[in-house]
């Protein structure tokens, strides 16, 4: 709590493979990305003035906002957070189980790697979940309106088409196949309560999603991802978002790769931090807007 | 030592160390309510009154609420996908550094202060209360065309909004004040909006301000209402 939401902007890397991966997956969607990590350029950019003073302003207003306990700027950033480091764990499990797939003596620990298709639908479902949860806290949507998510989904500015784009084409295409959205709903249907305990990812965000138990958290999971899909699919298609597209978008940023897709995905995971980079961005330009207003 | 000693003794540090652990772990971040400036939620008025105070939007324009808090409800104008504007409604209660601006305004539209910032941004305050802002976005907006939209609010059901707070003001004015007729604050949900449809008649608008008064009188002073 002690760092805030602007200050964690400020941080984000200007230049690494986490920012290659989103320059190359910003080439499929139209309206530029910009890798803004100045909370000041972020500033001047909402309120259309460079006037110090009121910049200045804004600042000490955000600040003061996402320090607000209940505001839920901040905590909507500790859910980005667990998700992310979920899934940096779950990619460097796996990314050992491909090289320990190999060498003789320890090839069983390709056993206890959660590789299989249905936890990577369950992995994906956990994140859109934690978008609609996140984006609760932040906007202040009551709990689970499914409702009011579809409808701002297609309001989601600049960053966050990135950001849809980059959980559609990284956790869905690369990983599932091209068929991935329309496969989800049967692949959650087969996951079980305790696969889904197996997800780090899972673990951290149980008390924040509605409903009580793995049944009703399931149910939520599939709900939310429902909702999503129908407008995930428009937005694949209408971009012709594919696996090969995805990883030739890739290629002018991060270089030639000669791997499967699946690799692809998991090398992604393992390595890059694009959900909880563009989440950041997101919430910073929510907050910036707000406390511009409240001066 | 005795056993029951004992184990009174290991169940008071276990209790000791759960009560500790809550008390000073960080759980108490991850607790609900409250607002920014911790000033209590029933002083606030909460986002969903504000909402229906927006300006309807214009023919080819798109009104989308974007954040809806306590005290705080924002939208954006957008004209196909252009977003023209930022409009917002805030209660200046949680932000009180934001009412010192207007003590030096010039200018008043609908006879409130009205205060520029910066180049694209135009603020009004509303009943001492409500700070009504419009911010250019992308392209901008032109002072003129800032000042339409601002006036395009429902200025009026906003200035007659009463948080909680003012209602017990209200009902000691309703007592100085028989105008009010059978207009019974309790009987009313906790925050009465006025609807467009039944804009305040003249006297039951004295009475508010009267109303609005000994709630500041109250608040302001710390002494009770006459």
């Amino acid at each position: 709590m002690s760092t805030t939401v602007l200050e964690r902007l400020e941080r984000l890397p200007h230049r690494n493979l986490t920012v290659l991966a989103l320059r190359g997956i910003s080439t499929l969607v139209p309206g530029t990305w910009t890798n803004i990590t100045s909370a000041e350029a972020m500033i001047h950019e909402v309120l259309g003035s460079t006037d110090p003073e009121l910049t200045r302003q804004v600042r000490d207003r955000a600040d003061e906002l996402s320090r607000a306990r209940h505001e839920g700027y901040a905590r909507a950033l500790s859910l980005y957070d667990a998700v992310n480091r979920s899934q940096k764990a779950a990619g460097g499990l796996r990314v050992l189980a491909n090289v320990a797939g190999a060498l003789p003596l320890v090839k069983r620990l390709t056993l206890f790697t959660p590789a299989n298709e249905t936890l990577q639908a369950a992995d994906l479902s956990l994140k859109v979940a934690a978008e609609m949860l996140a984006f609760t806290q932040v906007n202040g949507l009551p709990g689970d309106s499914f409702g009011d998510f579809g409808a701002s989904l297609t309001e989601y500015t600049s960053e966050a088409r990135v950001r849809m784009a980059a959980l559609v084409c990284f956790d869905a295409f690369l990983p599932l196949g091209d068929q991935a959205l329309q496969r989800l709903d049967g692949l959650l249907g087969r996951v079980a309560s305790h696969e889904l305990r197996q997800l780090p990812a899972y673990v951290g965000m149980a008390p924040l999603i509605p409903g009580r138990g793995d049944q009703a958290h399931l149910s939520f999971l599939r709900r939310s991802v429902d909702q999503w899909v129908g407008w995930a699919d428009g937005f694949a298609s209408q971009l012709g978002l594919t696996g090969q597209r995805t990883v030739r978008a890739l290629e002018t940023t991060i270089g030639p790769w000669h791997g499967g897709f699946e690799q692809l995905a998991i090398f992604l995971d393992a390595f890059t931090d694009t959900y909880a980079h563009t989440g950041v961005q997101a919430v910073a330009r929510r907050l910036v807007e707000r406390a511009a207003a409240e001066i | 030592m005795s056993r029951r000693l004992s184990w009174g003794l290991g169940l008071l540090l276990i209790a000791g160390l759960v009560l500790g652990a809550f008390f000073v772990l960080p759980f108490r971040s991850w607790l609900p309510g409250g607002t920014v400036a911790d000033v209590p939620n029933r002083l606030v008025v909460n986002g969903t009154a504000l909402n229906r105070l927006f300006p309807a939007p214009e023919a080819g324009e798109t009104l989308v609420f974007t954040q809806e808090k306590r005290g705080f409800s924002q939208a954006r104008l957008k004209q196909g996908d252009a977003v023209r504007a930022l409009l917002s409604i805030s209660d200046v209660t949680t932000s009180p550094a934001s009412r010192t601006k207007f003590g030096s305004s010039g200018s008043a539209l609908a006879g409130w202060p009205l205060v520029e910032q910066g180049d694209q941004s135009s603020a009004l305050l509303v009943a001492d209360r409500f700070q009504v802002k419009v911010i250019g976005q992308g392209a901008g907006l032109s002072l003129d065309e800032r000042h339409e939209l601002l006036g395009a609010f429902n200025l009026q059901a906003l200035a007659a909004l009463n948080p909680a707070s003012a209602q017990k003001a209200l009902s000691q004015a309703q007592v100085k004040a028989p105008s009010l007729g059978g207009q019974s604050p309790e009987a009313r949900p906790s925050l009465p909006a006025i609807s467009p449809a039944e804009q305040p008649s003249d006297n039951r608008l004295a009475a508010l301000q009267a109303a609005r008064a000994a709630a500041h009188r109250q608040t302001a002073v710390l002494t009770p209402a006459a």
